[in-house]
């Protein structure tokens, strides 16, 4: 089998220059970069079976079990997306990763399924993350409502995404492949303007 | 102190009489196709012990809301032959109701901004043709001339690769349109009156004998509804159920501006129609809120994403200030077709269901409307658009022409 | 702006949602055996409620799950929301929305 990792290109691949070149100092200082080619594992699972505690053991931690809810372990984590759907992502290799999970579900009612293609992640940080998120997002991000450790489907923009909160300041936005492009030129432009001084 | 009197009050167009005990027909609500049923009652089928009820004020639903487009370019057969019967009558009924109400054959651009869209519009423009509708094609430098701030440039989301063009098309002013109706109506002897609810029907048997209203029964020989956003209300006050949802759709306008947009521009595919009206603000429309709804109002989503589409198709547009939004109720039927015709009550017939697209139809709907009262048998114009062909199956599907999301 | 609360995922904007009409319309049992008339009745007759009016929802780029809803058509107003199955409830006994974390 060829080597694919040689070829493959990411899906922002085109817009690095511009997302460095994006970059904001300052009071209100963020940037912009793609994490690419990360494992990505969909699961379907009922939640509190003896499937969902196998898979959970197989990721190192309980299943996160209701909105907003992410585990981590390591450099992987796990996002509640629904009542019995799960993505799992990973500096892993998907193959291996997916076929521990499946070997863990066993014949039990459920699914685990490679997605790794399917959306890429981008990560957007620093003190100014929030404002810019903030123009195009209908969820409330303010701390009382949101903070490191939740993880929600939304929209931004038009674009539907997981958004996921790491750290006081940092953000993974994971858009589906063919929309990454689109929210890519929708951050730096929304980034331009904490470039300035803030107008009170 | 000025010492000038105030000059006299102009007289009134139309008088505010007491509801008398019956009428030979009753016609429920007093918007633009109430007024245009009653005025055809009269006019073609002598009929003059009419009332229309309008539980408002006289034009203040439908017809005080809508973007005042009237086009004929329907696809099918049933839809082009309506539409453009009133369309005929809206060039002569300027001069038949002596009055000018502005209608002003601009044209109207329907465009294309897909292949598939392409395909569709020729596919139009050739039925139109065949039906007598004119309509051309127009690929884009041609759609550039006819308006020349339409963003044609090839590099926007969705390009404008061309666009059906019927020039008989235009705009007129709705609420002079009403008034006009309204006067006529009331020379020919027809009650209008408003504040006047319908809360219920008195029927004898199978058969309507009058209306319940705040202000006491009306007898009627015969009752036309025609309350575009109540008409699933009306029914059931009645005991028949219509294949109605009843749906917010919005629409806005600008402050004034000098005339900048000479005709009138729809598209389908981004959801934005705009035109400018005598005063000079622009007025645009989107499609419809996705959710029932009687409220008279939507989502402010739905104002932004047809802004968007507005400013995106006319850069002019970008430092517009926007005066107003509103919202009315807009009855949508499975077909995208209206419904004109009997009901299961005998004596009451219905008409209902145009969607979006009412206020062109206002003297075709009246004129059928008016024949189906007088005579108990659909026009030949709105046989097919009878409640049975839901039973039937014979379908008007006109989702395509009628320019916006149903 | 309508804010709507998804029974798993909490209060979400209107824009997050897929609107689905009528809620429990049952497919008929026999297709097959039902008149014209009836089949109509199923196919195209809704009913188009001025006031409290128990609706479908999916919450599209959220859980990607179907609800109910009970809606005030008049106010847009919403009385209630409840899992797909379960019955019509009561006005006033609204589910209570799930706290998202943390």
């Amino acid at each position: 089998m060829a080597e694919t990792s040689t070829l493959r290109r990411s899906p922002l691949s085109h817009l690095h220059d511009r997302m460095i070149a994006a970059s904001v100092t300052g009071d209100r200082a963020v940037s912009v970069t793609e994490t690419p080619f990360l494992a990505q594992v969909s699961l379907r699972v009922e939640p509190g079976t003896a499937a969902a505690a196998r898979l959970g053991t197989v990721l190192g931690g309980a299943l996160p079990d209701g909105v907003g809810r992410t585990m981590t372990a390591g450099t992987l984590g796990v996002a509640w997306l629904g009542p019995d759907e799960l993505l799992v992502v990973a500096q892993a290799d998907p193959q291996s990763l997916t076929a521990a999970l499946s070997e863990a579900l066993g014949s039990d009612r459920g699914a685990v399924v490679d997605v790794s293609a399917n959306r890429t992640v981008l990560e957007l940080s620093g003190p100014g993350a929030r404002s810019v998120l903030e123009k195009g997002c209908p969820v409330d991000l303010h701390p009382r409502a949101f903070g490191p450790g939740v993880a929600v489907t939304t929209t931004l923009g038009p674009v539907p995404l997981l958004l996921w909160q790491t750290a006081p300041a940092t953000y993974r936005l994971l858009p589906r492949t063919s929309f990454a492009d689109y929210v890519a030129r929708w951050l730096v432009d929304a980034m331009t303007e904490l470039g300035s001084p803030e107008v009170p | 102190m000025s010492t000038t009197p105030l000059p006299e009050h102009p007289a009134w167009l139309w008088r505010n009489p007491d509801p008398k005990p019956s009428y030979d027909a009753v016609v429920v609500g007093g918007g633009g196709h109430g007024l245009a049923t009653a005025y055809y009652l009269a006019r073609n089928h002598g009929l003059t012990n009419i009332a229309v009820l309008e539980k408002g004020w006289l034009a203040g639903g439908n017809m005080a809301r809508n973007t005042t487009i009237i086009r004929s370019n329907y696809l099918l057969d049933q839809s082009a032959a309506m539409y453009e019967f009133a369309l005929r009558l809206w060039e002569d009924l300027p001069a038949e109701l002596d009055y000018d109400f502005l209608f002003s054959q601009r044209g109207v651009l329907n465009l294309a901004h897909t292949l598939q869209d392409v395909r569709e519009s020729t596919r139009r423009v050739n039925a139109n043709r065949l039906n007598g509708v004119d309509a051309e094609w127009l690929d884009a430098d041609e759609v550039a001339k006819v308006c020349p701030i339409l963003n044609t440039s090839p590099d926007i989301r969705y390009p404008v690769l061309g666009a059906t063009f019927q020039p008989r098309a235009g705009i007129a002013k709705h609420d002079h349109v009403a008034w006009a109706f309204a006067r006529a109506c009331d020379a020919m002897g027809v009650d209008i009156i408003q504040h006047c609810e319908v809360t219920g029907f008195v029927r004898d048997g199978d058969r309507v004998v009058g209306v319940e209203t705040t202000r006491g029964r009306i007898g009627a020989g015969v009752v036309g509804l025609t309350a575009a956003g109540h008409s699933s209300v009306l029914a059931e006050a009645a005991g028949f159920r219509l294949p109605i949802q009843s749906h917010p759709l919005q629409a806005l306008v600008s402050e004034l501006y000098e005339p900048v947009h000479p005709t009138v521009v729809m598209s389908n595919h981004v959801h934005v129609y705009a035109s400018q009206a005598h005063k000079g603000e622009l007025v645009m429309g989107a499609g419809v809120d996705s959710y029932n709804g009687y409220g008279q109002r939507g989502s402010f989503h739905v104002i932004e994403h047809q802004m968007a589409a507005a400013v995106e198709l006319f850069p002019i547009f970008a430092r517009a200030h926007l005066l107003r939004t509103w919202g009315g109720i807009v009855d949508v039927s499975p077909d995208a077709s209206p419904i004109i015709g009997p009901t299961p009550v005998d004596g009451l017939f219905v008409n209902c269901g145009w969607g979006t697209g009412g206020f062109k139809a206002t003297p075709s709907a009246g004129w059928t409307m008016a024949h189906t009262m007088a005579t108990g048998e659909p026009h030949p114009l709105n046989r097919p658009f009878g409640l049975e062909r839901f039973t039937t199956g014979a379908l008007v599907d006109e989702h395509g022409a009628a320019a916006v999301a149903h | 702006m309508m804010l709507l609360t998804c029974p798993w995922c909490g209060p979400r904007n209107e824009t997050e949602f897929h609107y689905g009409g009528q809620a429990h319309v049952a497919y008929p049992e026999r297709p097959a055996d039902l008149t014209d008339e009836e089949w109509a009745e199923f196919l195209f007759f809704r009913d188009n409620t001025r006031g409290p009016f128990a609706e479908r929802w999916a919450h599209s780029v959220g859980c990607r799950r179907w609800f109910n809803a009970v809606r005030d058509t008049r106010t847009y107003e919403v009385l209630a929301v409840y899992r797909p199955g379960d019955p019509r409830p009561a006005l006033g006994d609204a589910v209570p929305a799930p706290t998202p974390a943390p």
